[in-house]
């Protein structure tokens, strides 16, 4: 089978070597893709780059500036206090409807259930900056299908600007990316509790406890692990939020949906171009995200060992 | 024990909210998609059109050339409505390519995590769980000024490149379990029949890990599919841009109505909806599986 008539001592590489062999392309690409540009991101972080200098290929050092004049801003502070309002309000909301769903389409002699449990998925596939736009169609406040709906209803006699109100405008860019993220916290979470034995339920319910106690100390405590899980993903996700802001809010009205991501992407990507400071913005939210990330993973490898 | 009476009765009451959520906005885009400009404006409070049109669809997909009844008098259309072929062209190769990349690359790198039992090999594992939390847009400011001066602005294989670069931890994050699954047995009585790691890899573990693969291709596929920002950043020439990319450029095009903007974004939303849909146990098994199986 080997080819090799079964002498592979002689030729074959040491696990070592092997390991180094297999991971090289890996290895090269992530130091190009990522590793390179997070250092760069903090070179060009303290210099001054802008258009002019991008021509010139000579970035003068700036002693600070780009951060001091970050910290100084108002729009920053605004986006990131919007950024922290969102993820919570996101990350909340979500874990507990996964919870109530994953529950839900988890009982399966209901046709409704298992029709849930088809469509559920659904939002995974549309492509966010896609949806993004539908949903910007759903608010419109003039043309709006959810104004529609609510008028054919009766509920509403005057339409309602759900996303053109700086009071509500975070909150409608939240629904929108809750639908879109939904699914996958459901799903892991329904993995979860098709995990749990059902001999657990069954001795519990001889013992004569009640629906919300066999919830409380028995699945609660098994999905717990999992819970934290989507807890720390979805807050650094939501953190970089930036498809939906563009196609629903673009930061607005005037600057009440400003989160982090869509403040960087302006600050670098439209006149006047101030990619230095874009980058340190960058650089902030980089730090915010990295240390759930740390915590991440040592909760998983934790687990594991 | 199944419930009867009224908590079924309010079951199926939840249930129905819930597919009522997600059904919503399906429903928004295929409407809106499906009528004229004159009824989304003239009927603002009615949810069925009085009038039906495939006219926002023809216009897309012959690129403009036939204009329809309901653009006879448009005198302006965006161009990138126009490039509507090349962007899913374009959106295609760049999925395609960074699917084969990622699970190529990934698969060498998980099975030295999985199964080579190196101290190192685990340190890059977690690198790669940590380098998955990265925002996009921390990355993409250093990469186009790096891009621009290397004169690789507005070409594909820079977009695949650097996609590839950004998936490849999750790529191999997701397959690091199915890898570490394969009993070892297995790969030692190949190894006792005189197989080298790497044969047994190629041989025993990749043709074993077949639905993880399989689960890990769809998933790069999707998200490559989605991805906006890395192709908005480093292309701007219209031949360039990807699917997302055009879609991203209509928004607060004052000339263009929510009617053709609903038509592309039902036309860009099914290839990844389809594929979820067909495919949904690999997705599941692959969004489990690089989420919490570590």
């Amino acid at each position: 089978m080997a080819g090799n008539d079964g002498r592979r001592g002689a030729r074959e590489l040491s696990p070592q070597a092997l390991g180094v062999v297999m991971n090289l392309p890996a290895i090269c690409l992530l130091l190009l893709v990522l590793a390179y540009p997070v250092v760069y991101a903090g070179y060009l972080s303290l210099h001054r780059v802008g258009i002019a200098q991008l021509r010139r290929g000579v970035f003068p050092w700036n002693d600070w500036e780009n951060y001091t004049r970050l910290f100084e801003d108002p729009l920053f502070a605004l986006a990131l206090k919007n950024t922290i309002l969102f993820t919570v309000l996101v990350v909340v909301v979500e874990v507990i409807l996964a919870i109530g769903i994953a529950l839900l389409i988890n009982r399966t002699s209901l046709w409704t259930s298992r029709l849930a449990r088809l469509l559920i998925l659904v939002p995974y596939g549309v492509p966010p900056i896609t949806n993004g736009l539908i949903w910007s169609f759903m608010y419109s406040f003039q043309f709006g299908f959810l104004n529609r709906v609510l008028f054919s209803l009766g509920l509403i006699n005057d339409p309602v600007n759900w996303a053109g109100n700086p009071n509500t405008a975070l909150y409608a860019v939240a629904v929108a990316y809750i639908w879109r993220t939904l699914p996958f916290a459901v799903l892991i979470i329904h993995a979860a509790l098709q995990g749990i034995p059902r001999e657990l339920h069954e001795a519990a319910t001889v013992d004569g406890a009640s629906a919300w106690q066999r919830f409380r100390w028995i699945t609660l405590p098994l999905l717990t692990p999992v819970i934290i899980v989507i807890l720390i993903l979805r807050t650094s996700f939501a953190f970089a939020v930036f498809e939906e802001i563009l196609a629903i809010t673009q930061g607005g009205p005037g600057d009440a949906s400003f989160v982090a991501a869509w403040y960087s992407y302006k600050l670098t990507f439209s006149p006047p171009n101030n990619i230095g400071m874009g980058a340190a913005s960058a650089y902030v939210l980089a730090l915010l995200v990295g240390l759930f990330a740390i915590g991440y993973v040592r909760l998983i490898y934790r687990r594991i060992a | 024990m199944e419930p009867r009476g009224l908590p079924r009765l309010l079951m199926h009451l939840a249930n129905g909210l819930v597919i009522l959520f997600i059904m919503l906005p399906i429903v928004a885009v295929v409407l809106g998609s499906l009528q004229p400009e004159k009824t989304l404006q003239g009927e603002s409070r009615r949810v069925i059109p009085s009038e039906w049109t495939l006219d926002n669809f023809t216009v897309i997909l012959t690129q403009g050339q036939q204009k329809g009844r309901i653009f006879e008098q448009a005198t302006y259309l965006p161009d990138n409505i126009k490039s509507f072929y090349r962007a899913f062209a374009n959106s295609l190769i760049v999925a395609l390519g960074v699917t084969l990349l990622t699970v190529g690359l990934g698969a060498l790198s998980a099975y030295t995590v999985a199964r080579l039992k190196l101290r190192w090999a685990l340190l890059l594992m977690q690198a790669n769980v940590v380098a998955r939390f990265m925002p996009a847009i921390v990355l993409m400011i250093p990469l186009y000024v790096v891009v621009r001066s290397l004169g690789q602005l507005n070409t594909l294989h820079a977009v695949i490149l650097t996609e590839t670069g950004f998936l490849l931890p999750y790529a191999i994050v997701i397959l690091v379990p199915f890898f570490a699954n394969i009993p070892a047995d297995l790969e030692d009585a190949a190894r006792i029949d005189g197989c080298t790691h790497f044969q047994a890899f190629w041989r025993i573990i990749l043709p074993l890990s077949a639905p993880g693969l399989a689960a890990c291709a769809v998933i790069m596929f999707i998200i490559s599919w989605h991805e906006l920002l890395i192709p908005l950043i480093l292309n701007s020439r219209p031949e360039f841009m990807t699917l997302p990319v055009i879609v991203a450029s209509l928004v607060g095009d004052v000339h263009v109505f929510f009617n053709l903007l609903m038509a592309i974004c039902l036309l860009s939303l099914l290839p990844t909806v389809f594929l979820v849909a067909l495919l949904q146990r690999y997705v599941v098994e692959g969004l489990s599986a690089g989420a919490v199986k570590g």
